[in-house]
């Protein structure tokens, strides 16, 4: 017994020693951080207005290299960290960016920038058309998994210092937008291996550390020619959304992004705003026409007006969602309201269900998956509905990487629930009906959708383009190769005096503008 | 004893292979690689394409693991694929956390579940015996993650008792770092107290049903002197080894407690690999908290025997 007892508590000391020894010889990445001992002078001099802002994370980045990765979570932060040639603002029109203007020749196939002058790296070199070159170069490199997207770029010319071209094979009539993507970031090429970890930009902010799953910290570049208003930036990463949101209460946190049921708790609260913003995005249930039932419209139908969406949203998304009967957001200007074409009347579907020759019913393979807790319910609601009127749903919730794998690229489904991305050129959003579409998941095919896209990738008269665009909503909307659910509205909750953050098009988060009031 | 403890770090050895050759298969064989899941729903056939070759997922599995198994022999953790960083890094960083939370969270436990185990044993199918046995249930119904969500949001939130969750770096002070590191010790505990008081309560009935225990009356020790000088001695063994197990066990365990106090542990580094199918930083991981199992075994058989010589050792007695 005795012998136990000394044995123990050295066991756990020695546990603690080797663990402590070997973090300190590891921590070769960051220079300790001192938020707190920060805080706590500043609180003594009395200088009120707070200059450093914590936001949460759910997930780390795939890396902080816009090249190299397509993942959101990488391009919501550096953003901050590069700049493009073109910015786009709030309401989806081109402003500059690094470029001060750009012009497109008379044929739309060359685009021609004029950069800003003594824009400087991280590093402290001057960026210059030479870096444009190489960042594009580098866009369409073997490596760049969006190298497809820049394929139609066939020269790129540096003139001289502050101008370059890019010749176009093809027109493409939405050519600027191409220049405003956060993954279209210039980048200096000495910098240009370590960028996965090590990211050198032009942008408002340098990465100072990041600790991946505790936290980024971005300070600010005060060369910028606009410099930003905070001095630090720190993205904490908190998987949870009860520590989330106990963070912000105990004003640990400055900015999080929570769902419709934490509403309540901020509401009518003068300690924190709440932020609603239309995404660029939708939500759909997609079907399989592979599936010999769901090729019939009249079934696909059926299973739209079986569906009350309202009572779908209120139930899953807290009522925080717009209803759409289309393949668009609302936000976007060539949004055609569809929702008029089918409203839920289950009386109706099984009357469409029984012409079709499924009166005795019909079973249909439903996968959901587990990471987005909110398709799984959306899911489970629209299956008990479609019960309702005769269908009999299984359900298979699984893996992420199984549904993409399976699911998504190898589309074995016959029913999921999904969102899609929406981007500055309405083709992006919409590209995937096409029937020869690799990312036509649903195995759709429509000869005038075809035609459409075909055409309105080739039309420069904006109105025209419009109402291809419109005729095309207008089409699914009647046609429903996917059951639309909805638009979702994203809520961002901050302390009351954080000032300045604004949701954009592109799914990005833009600190530059952001204060404290007080 | 030498040629036993040669023996038992042999097969050792011999189970980290094992499991290094099962994790790296499992991978391959599940849906879904690093490339896709980096990709998501942007994966179309030549961008995937384009990502598992630069990537080296295009190699086929048997080579990718050997090269793997080379380097790792080497002394070589490589690069995790989603973190661009190195494995062994990326462990270190993370082991301090979790160690000293499994370790707070034992120290909670140990105390109070002795106490309440040995009493309920001596004591038996009286009040305190009762009271165990609830505590024991209680420990096992609640689930972790339920209580943990409770006790933040009351005692972080609400009281204001505890920081915020997030993990305090050492740089900012021993004690804030404890702090930050209490809550969560508090959660972990409550779920091993039931266990332990179990295993306790039962080696110490077993113990104090023992012909010798009876022997001690007979030579006329205090019920007291009896317990406390052999009936101990002899139920300890079971516990300590359960204890050492535990520890090896929340080594990786601990991820639900880990992810809603924001902890950067070496569980959550697991799920991450998984969720990402960074083969690379898996391997690392699973190789480790192996490692680290294999180590607390052999432990374990080491401390059986300075604490019970009783115990022999297989094949000793020729040598």
């Amino acid at each position: 017994m005795k012998k136990l007892l000394n044995a123990l508590p050295v066991l756990m000391m020695v546990a603690i020693l080797a663990a402590c020894g070997s973090n300190n010889g590891a921590a070769s990445t960051p220079a300790p951080t001192n938020n707190t001992a920060a805080e706590g002078s500043e609180a003594e001099v009395k200088a009120p207005v707070k200059t450093e802002l914590k936001m949460a994370l759910t997930v780390d980045p795939d890396g902080l290299d816009p090249h190299r990765t397509t993942a959101a979570s990488t391009f919501q932060i550096t953003n901050n960290i590069y700049d493009t040639l073109v910015k786009v603002s709030l309401d989806g029109e081109f402003v500059p960016g690094l470029a001060e203007e750009w012009k497109v020749s008379e044929d739309g196939l060359t685009i021609a920038f004029k950069l800003r002058e003594g824009v400087k790296f991280h590093n402290g070199r001057e960026m210059t058309a030479e870096d444009v070159k190489f960042s594009f170069e580098r866009l369409k490199g073997e490596e760049s998994p969006r190298a497809g997207d820049f394929a139609n770029i066939v020269s790129i010319t540096a003139v001289d210092h502050y101008n370059i071209e890019f010749v176009t094979k093809a027109l493409d009539v939405a050519l600027v937008s191409q220049f405003a993507y956060p993954w279209t970031a210039i980048v200096p090429e000495e910098a240009a291996e370590q960028l996965r970890n090590n990211p050198v930009g032009t942008g408002p902010f340098k990465l100072e550390q990041w600790v991946p799953q505790q936290q980024i910290v971005l300070t600010r570049n005060n060369d910028y020619f606009t410099p930003a208003k905070l001095e630090k930036v720190s993205f904490i990463m908190m998987p949870d959304a009860t520590s989330q949101i106990t963070a912000l209460q105990s004003g640990e946190l400055d900015i999080i992004s929570v769902s419709g049921d934490a509403v309540p708790q901020f509401e009518n609260n003068s300690d924190y705003s709440i932020i609603e913003t239309q995404a660029n995005a939708v939500q759909v249930m997609a079907m399989n026409l592979d599936n010999e039932a769901l090729s019939d419209a009249r079934v696909r139908q059926a299973i739209n007006y079986a569906v009350d969406k309202q009572a779908l949203i209120d139930t899953v998304w807290w009522g925080y969602g717009q209803e759409i009967g289309s393949h668009y957001p609302p936000m976007l200007k060539e949004y055609l309201d569809t929702n008029e074409a089918i409203i839920y009347d289950p009386e109706k579907a099984k009357q469409l269900l029984e012409e079709a020759g499924y009166a005795q019913g019909l079973t249909l393979e439903m996968y959901l998956p587990s990471s987005y807790p909110n398709y799984v319910a959306a899911g489970q609601v629209i299956a008990d509905q479609l019960k309702k009127v005769g269908l009999t749903i299984n359900i298979h919730t699984v893996e992420w990487g199984f549904w993409l794998s399976d699911v998504y690229t190898g589309r074995k489904y016959d029913l999921t629930v999904t969102g899609h991305t929406g981007r500055l050129d309405p083709y992006a959003l919409l590209a995937r009906y096409h029937s020869e579409s690799k990312e036509n998941y649903m195995n759709y095919k429509n000869e005038r959708v075809d035609e459409i896209l075909t055409q309105v990738q080739q039309e420069r008269d904006e109105q025209q383009r419009l109402e291809l665009y419109q005729e095309l909503q207008q089409i699914l909307a009647e046609d429903v190769p996917a059951l639309y659910i909805q638009s979702p509205i994203g809520l961002t909750v901050t302390a009351a005096n954080v000032a300045g953050y604004q949701s954009y098009p592109i799914d990005i988060y833009e600190m530059k503008d952001v204060y404290f009031t007080n | 004893m030498v040629k036993y403890t040669i023996n038992r770090l042999l097969s050792g050895v011999v189970v980290l292979f094992v499991i290094s050759w099962i994790t790296f298969f499992v991978l391959t064989v599940i849906p879904g690689d690093a490339a896709l899941l980096s990709l998501g729903t942007d994966a179309t056939p030549e961008r995937l394409e384009a990502l598992r070759e630069s990537m080296g997922l295009n190699q086929p599995w048997y080579e990718r693991y050997f090269s793997w198994l080379t380097h790792f022999l080497a002394g070589d953790w490589g690069n995790s694929l989603f973190f661009g960083e190195e494995v062994l890094t990326l462990i270190m960083q993370r082991l301090m956390i979790t160690v000293s939370l499994a370790v707070f969270s034992l120290l909670l436990a140990i105390p109070v579940a002795a106490i309440i185990g040995i009493l309920s044993a001596i004591y038996q199918d009286k009040w305190i015996d009762r009271l165990a046995r609830t505590v024991m249930q209680l420990g096992d119904a609640i689930p972790q993650f339920w209580l943990a969500l409770i006790f933040l949001v009351f005692f972080s939130g609400k009281l204001g008792w505890f920081p915020v969750p997030g993990f305090i770096p050492v740089e900012e002070g021993w004690w804030r770092s404890i702090q930050s590191l209490l809550l969560p010790s508090i959660v972990v505990a409550i779920g091993l107290v039931g266990y332990l008081i179990r295993i306790i309560r039962s080696s110490m009935l077993s113990a104090l049903e023992q012909d010798f225990m009876l022997m001690t009356r007979v030579n006329g020790l205090s019920s007291a002197q009896a317990v406390f000088k052999y009936a101990l001695r002899s139920a300890v063994i079971a516990p300590v080894t359960t204890i050492l197990m535990q520890l090896a066990g929340l080594l990786a365990g601990t991820v639900l407690v880990e992810s809603i106090f924001a902890l950067p542990g070496v569980g959550r580094l697991l799920l991450v690999a998984v969720e990402q199918r960074d083969v690379i930083l898996l391997q690392g991981t699973v190789m480790f908290i192996t490692g680290v199992v294999v180590c607390v075994n052999f432990l374990a058989d080491i401390l059986y025997r300075v604490i019970n010589p009783m115990i022999q050792f297989g094949g000793e007695r020729n040598a």
